[in-house]
């Protein structure tokens, strides 16, 4: 199977919405007066998301009795599926995390550092806003294709395909937040007469912190989804590549597995992310929004 | 050692073609308390930027302490401070930390400047708030941590750009009273901007008033013996309400 075929079988590769500036999350005078509350929703949220999963695997089951099952097996062959790949693979599943983590993490500094120098210094920032807008015009396709082509390694070409995708989500977002500091807050630093440094270090850093975390939280889908796709076009190893051994096997069960276990992946990851956040921004306000 | 701490001379700040401040000068004195007033849009705050020296005239010269505050802005590092309007403080430290800023700022090691800054706190009369964020705070309370950062650094002169006026009558005047007895007791040089005659008959040793475009309108002496006599305040009052052209606004 070529690699062009193997990339139309998943041609999920649009991005993730732009993130909304979280200016007015930081500047809300109304935050004080209404008073944090234990949110209601998250509950009925949970109900509704148990809800849908239990109609989704009796709808399976219903299907797998009429259809063979290398068209859609039962939930329970896809159970035992998943419970033989977790433990009989638990080294593709670290793999692919590694590779995931190590990648977000250097697209996260790189893209924080070119944020910061595309808000702070100005003769350089029309150079860099251009190379990030022709960045993002690139499908993750191409750079796929080129990765291929340009390094040997797998490892280099997943990590590079990765971070070409990511770095633009966090040089923006770091960028739009830098734009949104609030003069006040610069004039009253300022005031100070603080070197560049001081106020880097007490104004602009912590105030983009929240917008690290908002890309965060909004690539992470995108972010597996690439990971997976980048292994499937060039590692032997990791879910991708074994997501792409089940197909030519035709083990759909596995398949189901795998996905089945990147869906809880991003919902651990993002949860962690959540709790991370939660922690690290406690100085906010929590308002209820009725 | 310089007496007239500030000077401006014939300064004249346009933006664009709006004429903000035209030809005005003035001097304040080591150890003043001075009342700039005027109405909104008069040009106070203009005239506070060209004094701290973030924005420079067109024409004219302004002296801090003998230095062009623009030119040599790092010059008057720690010799100047500021409680803005609005409290401005940042929202990801807490009461203490934002109070301390000031400090961290001109180099105080981190120990030393959480001390002062506490004593600052507890001098504002800020009690057993020191670790709340600024979201935990009333708006009173944070109007205190800001005078407490203005204050922590120990300026030669401190300007206060209107700075309770947001707040109700009560707190305000409490926190004015606060202000006033602390500026007296450390001698320090004071700017406060303002559109109150109030505050101005309270507590300046003199009152600028600034026409707009800012120049000068009236100048006045305030005493001690001037506040004790009812009559004497009822009439620099009107004089000054006068000056600002027509009635007196946020009093
Ligand atoms: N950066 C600027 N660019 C353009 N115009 C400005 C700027 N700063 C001030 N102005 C104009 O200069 C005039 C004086 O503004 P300033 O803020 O000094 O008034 P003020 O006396 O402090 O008023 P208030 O009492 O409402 O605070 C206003 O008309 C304002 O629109
Ligand atoms: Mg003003």
């Amino acid at each position: 199977m070529s690699v062009a075929d193997n990339m139309a079988v998943s041609v999920n590769s649009n991005p993730p919405p732009r993130a909304a500036a979280p200016a007015d999350q930081l500047v809300k005078p109304l935050a004080a007066v209404v008073r944090p509350q234990r949110n209601p929703e998250n509950r009925r949220d949970l109900f509704a998301t148990a809800v849908v999963v239990i109609v989704m695997l009796i709808a399976m089951e219903i299907t797998s009795r009429y259809v063979p099952d290398y068209i859609m097996p039962s939930p329970v062959t896809v159970w035992a599926a998943a419970r033989e790949l977790f433990f009989a693979d638990p080294y593709h599943v670290g793999v692919t995390l590694i590779r995931l983590t190590a990648a977000v993490a250097v697209a996260m500094s790189l893209g924080v550092l070119i944020g910061l120098a595309m808000g702070t210094v100005r003769w350089i920032r029309p150079y860099l806003k251009a190379i990030i807008l022709i960045d993002t015009g690139i499908p993750a396709l191409s750079w796929m294709l080129i990765a291929v082509f340009w390094f040997k390694n797998p490892e280099t070409r997943i990590f590079f395909i990765l971070l070409v995708i990511l770095l633009p989500f966090y040089a923006l977002n770091v960028y739009e937040g830098v734009r949104a500091l609030p003069k006040d807050l610069v004039d009253m630093i300022e005031s100070f007469r603080p070197s560049r440094w001081q106020v880097l270090r007490y104004l602009i850093l912590p105030h983009i912190v929240p917008y690290i975390f908002l890309t965060t939280k909004s690539v992470i889908g995108y972010a597996i989804r690439m990971v997976i796709f980048a292994e499937l076009v060039a590692s032997a190893v990791g879910i991708g590549a074994r997501m792409n051994l089940a197909q030519s096997t035709f083990r759909i069960d596995q398949v189901l597995a795998w996905t089945f276990f990147l869906v809880i992946l991003n919902l651990v990851l993002q949860a962690a992310v959540n709790a991370v956040e939660k922690v690290t921004l406690r100085w906010r306000a929590e308002a209820v929004v009725r | 050692m310089i007496d007239n701490l500030i000077e401006v001379k014939g300064v004249t700040k346009s933006f664009g073609s709006y004429l903000a401040v035209d030809n005005l000068s003035m001097v304040v004195r080591r150890g003043e308390i001075v009342v700039l007033l005027g109405q909104t849009g008069a040009g106070k705050s203009t005239v506070l930027n060209l004094i701290m020296g973030t924005t420079s005239p067109n024409s004219g010269s302004v002296r801090v302490a003998g230095f062009d505050p623009h030119d040599s802005f790092k010059a008057l590092k720690g010799r100047l401070s500021v409680s803005f309007q609005t409290d401005r403080l940042l929202p990801w430290r807490t009461a203490v930390e934002n109070a301390e800023l000031g400090l961290l700022i001109l180099g105080v090691s981190k120990p030393d400047a959480r001390r002062r800054a506490k004593e600052w706190l507890a001098r504002v009369r800020l009690d057993g708030a020191d670790d709340k964020y600024v979201h935990e705070l009333s708006g009173g309370m944070r109007q205190r941590v800001s005078l407490a950062r203005a204050l922590a650094i120990d300026p030669e002169i401190v300007f206060l750009d209107e700075s309770f006026s947001q707040l109700d009558h009560v707190t305000s005047g409490t926190l004015r009273r606060d202000f006033y007895q602390i500026a007296r007791e450390l001698g320090k040089t004071c700017v406060l901007i303002t559109h109150r005659i109030d505050d101005a008959l309270e507590m300046a040793d003199r009152a600028i008033v600034l026409s707009q475009p800012a120049k000068i309108a009236l100048e006045v002496h305030i005493d001690d013996a001037a506040r004790a006599d009812p009559a004497r305040i009822a009439e620099l009052h009107a004089q000054i309400a006068a000056a600002m052209g027509g009635e007196e606004s946020g009093s």
